[in-house]
């Protein structure tokens, strides 16, 4: 029994070992589609946060990401701060934005929650389209820097040092989910999904701990396009367009909700489907789309529960073998 | 241009615009109504409506023949998707819904990039309706006026069909309470079919109205999605008069915003939407908050 239960971490760092060797052996195309993978991925893992242990379904997190992306980009080129305090006062700021959509958003529940999200990211973009001066209006933000530092530091600039800031970013905010989920907050929001009305009786405001939720969630989504605006060198209107918003929420559905790394692996599978469709044919959104369909016909526990059920059935085998 | 004289052809114009709104809107209330679907491809069909519409203008030389087959067809599209496929999933979730209609709507844009290519296609209004009328002394194009009296039309005969018919009574009767409604020994699963295609075909009709005015092009579906979406949160999910009212609402913010405040024109739309929905959560005439 010990085994079974050490295996999956020695998976996971065997995951970490390859992801930080990945620059070794891998060419400079893969190593910009891997860096996007583990911005995205870091995206659809904050929704989770939300979908999957709160049941706080958005349907307008791409305001998340696009406020995160505006905000880094604007400060990179108003300013001389180095890349990683850009990133982090961005998310620090998107986090801080999400106190107010949360107290709005958690007024409602249900599908009107969803649709109080949308109705913000969408109202964002609207602002992003016309606030020209800040945001560029339909042109966006072009040209963005990656500025060195702190202390004239140029290591995080370069491609490879980007692409280990992006790793670190993303293993340091699963980690640090993972800590708040198992923590008696996270126990809070899981009674909040099961059963709100119970977990409020038991004492919880569980409101308030619904709009730290929608903050954390949102903080870390906009830690995620506060990435993407430097490794891009644009943000543009597109980042907040409801259609990003559709993309996460199902990227982490066909992750599978609730297990934060599922949303991660929901990513890539979406970006590297994507990357290896369009390769092969024009019309890539055509299968595209019928690949979710059958996802969600035949795979409802999404790509993580899959991998699980597999690999559980796998050892189970192997004890009844050995 | 006196104010008054103004003021009647913005309001005229506003109004044709509730009328293509309102033919998105209520389709998709209906389908959420009943069956409890957020239908993701709802612009997709309103663009494969106009497109089929184009293609059926060109090919018959008669704008009456596609604005009467095209819903026809995309409504028959909607039924089979949802005998094939949403079927399979009313004992799941949500998620589920939203996903396969994502599906729907990647596969059904890039088909319709496939047959018509990606290039805005012309349609012309019928002769009978391309030239002007005068509202006082001001010229305004007879096609739009013509939008808003099919509107009140489509409007009044969608509302006797719910009030009035036995297939209204079913629709409405499912939406409140499904489980009663098969205890009583009808078939729910074919009103569902039904109601999504006459959602879906409500769209496509949409579509091939609009495409004299904005063309049919790749562009449409996601605008058209997002509109919708917006009438049918304002009014409330699930509401008829919700949908129409929501229309109204949205057309005279859009025409009259666009005149006076063009920078502002769409956030002021999705701040009227926030608004509604912090003050009702459900919408307008919505039931459940």
């Amino acid at each position: 029994m010990r085994q079974t239960s050490l295996l999956p971490a020695l998976g996971g760092l065997a995951v970490i070992g390859l992801l930080i060797a990945a620059p070794l052996g891998l060419p400079a195309f893969a190593m910009t589609l891997l860096t996007e993978l583990l911005i995205l991925g870091l995206f659809a893992m904050s929704l989770d946060l939300m979908v999957g242990y709160t049941n706080l379904v958005s349907f307008g997190h791409a305001a998340a990401y696009g406020l995160g992306a505006y905000a880094s980009g604007y400060l990179a080129l108003n300013s001389s701060l180095p890349l990683p305090l850009v990133v982090l006062l961005a998310g620090l700021l998107t986090g801080f934005v999400a106190i107010g959509v949360g107290w709005v958003c958690t007024l409602a529940t249900g599908v009107s929650f969803s649709m109080l999200t949308l109705a913000f990211a969408q109202l964002m973009y609207a602002i992003a389209f016309k606030w020209t001066a800040v945001t560029g209006g339909s042109d966006g933000l072009a040209g963005i820097p990656r500025r060195p530092g702190p202390f004239g530091m140029t290591v995080l600039t370069t491609k490879t040092g980007f692409y280990y800031f992006a790793l670190a970013s993303l293993l340091g905010a699963y980690f640090a989910c993972r800590q708040l989920v198992s923590s008696p907050f996270g126990a809070v929001l899981r009674g909040i999904r099961e059963n709100e009305p119970k977990t409020s009786v038991l004492g919880y405001n569980t409101r308030l701990y619904k709009i730290a939720a929608v903050a954390i969630a949102y903080g870390l989504g906009g830690l995620a396009g506060a990435l993407y605006a430097p490794f891009a060198g644009f943000a543009n209107t597109e980042l907040l367009f409801w259609l990003l918003s559709g993309q996460v929420l199902i990227m982490v559905i066909v992750g599978g909700q609730g297990t934060l790394i599922g949303p991660i692996l929901g990513a890539a599978f979406f970006m590297l489907l994507e990357h290896q469709l369009s390769s092969y044919t024009e019309a890539w959104a055509l299968f595209f789309g019928l690949i979710f369909i059958a996802f969600v016909l035949f795979a409802p526990e999404g790509i993580w529960g899959l991998a699980r059920r597999a690999f559980s059935r796998a050892s189970l085998t192997e004890t009844r073998h050995g | 241009m006196s104010t008054l004289a103004f003021l009647l052809t913005q309001g005229v114009n506003a109004l044709s615009q509730a009328a293509l709104l309102f033919f998105l809107g209520v389709g998709l209330t209906l389908i959420f109504g009943i069956m409890r679907i957020v239908n993701f491809a709802h612009g997709t069909l309103y663009m494969l409506g106009a497109f089929i519409g184009y293609s059926l203008v060109r090919s018959t030389g008669s704008f009456w023949v596609a604005l009467a087959l095209a819903p026809l067809a995309v409504g028959a599209i909607g039924t089979g998707f949802e005998l094939s496929i949403l079927r399979r999933l009313y004992k799941r979730d949500a998620h589920a819904f939203l996903m396969v209609t994502f599906g729907l709507a990647l596969v059904t844009g890039e088909v319709v990039r496939l047959i018509w290519g990606s290039d805005a296609l012309q349609v012309p209004p019928p002769a009978l309706l391309s030239g002007v009328v005068f509202l006082l002394d001001e010229p305004f194009p007879t096609y739009r006026l013509f939008l808003v009296g099919f509107g009140i039309v489509v409007a009044l005969g969608i509302w006797q069909l719910l009030e009035r018919t036995r297939a209204g009574l079913l629709i409405r009767a499912t939406s409140q309470n499904a489980e009663m409604v098969r205890a009583l020994g009808i078939d729910v699963n074919l009103v569902r079919s039904g109601v999504f295609g006459i959602g879906c075909g409500l769209a496509a009709l949409g579509g091939v109205l609009a495409a004299p005015l904005v063309t049919a092009s790749n562009g449409m579906a996601a605008t058209a999605v997002i509109d919708a979406f917006v009438i049918v949160i304002i009014g409330g999910m699930g509401s008829f008069l919700g949908s129409l009212i929501g229309a109204l609402l949205v057309a005279f913010v859009q025409v009259f915003g666009n005149y006076y405040l063009p920078d502002f024109a769409l956030a002021f739309m999705y701040l009227v939407m926030l608004l509604v929905l912090v003050v009702r959560p459900g919408g307008l005439l919505g039931k459940e908050a």
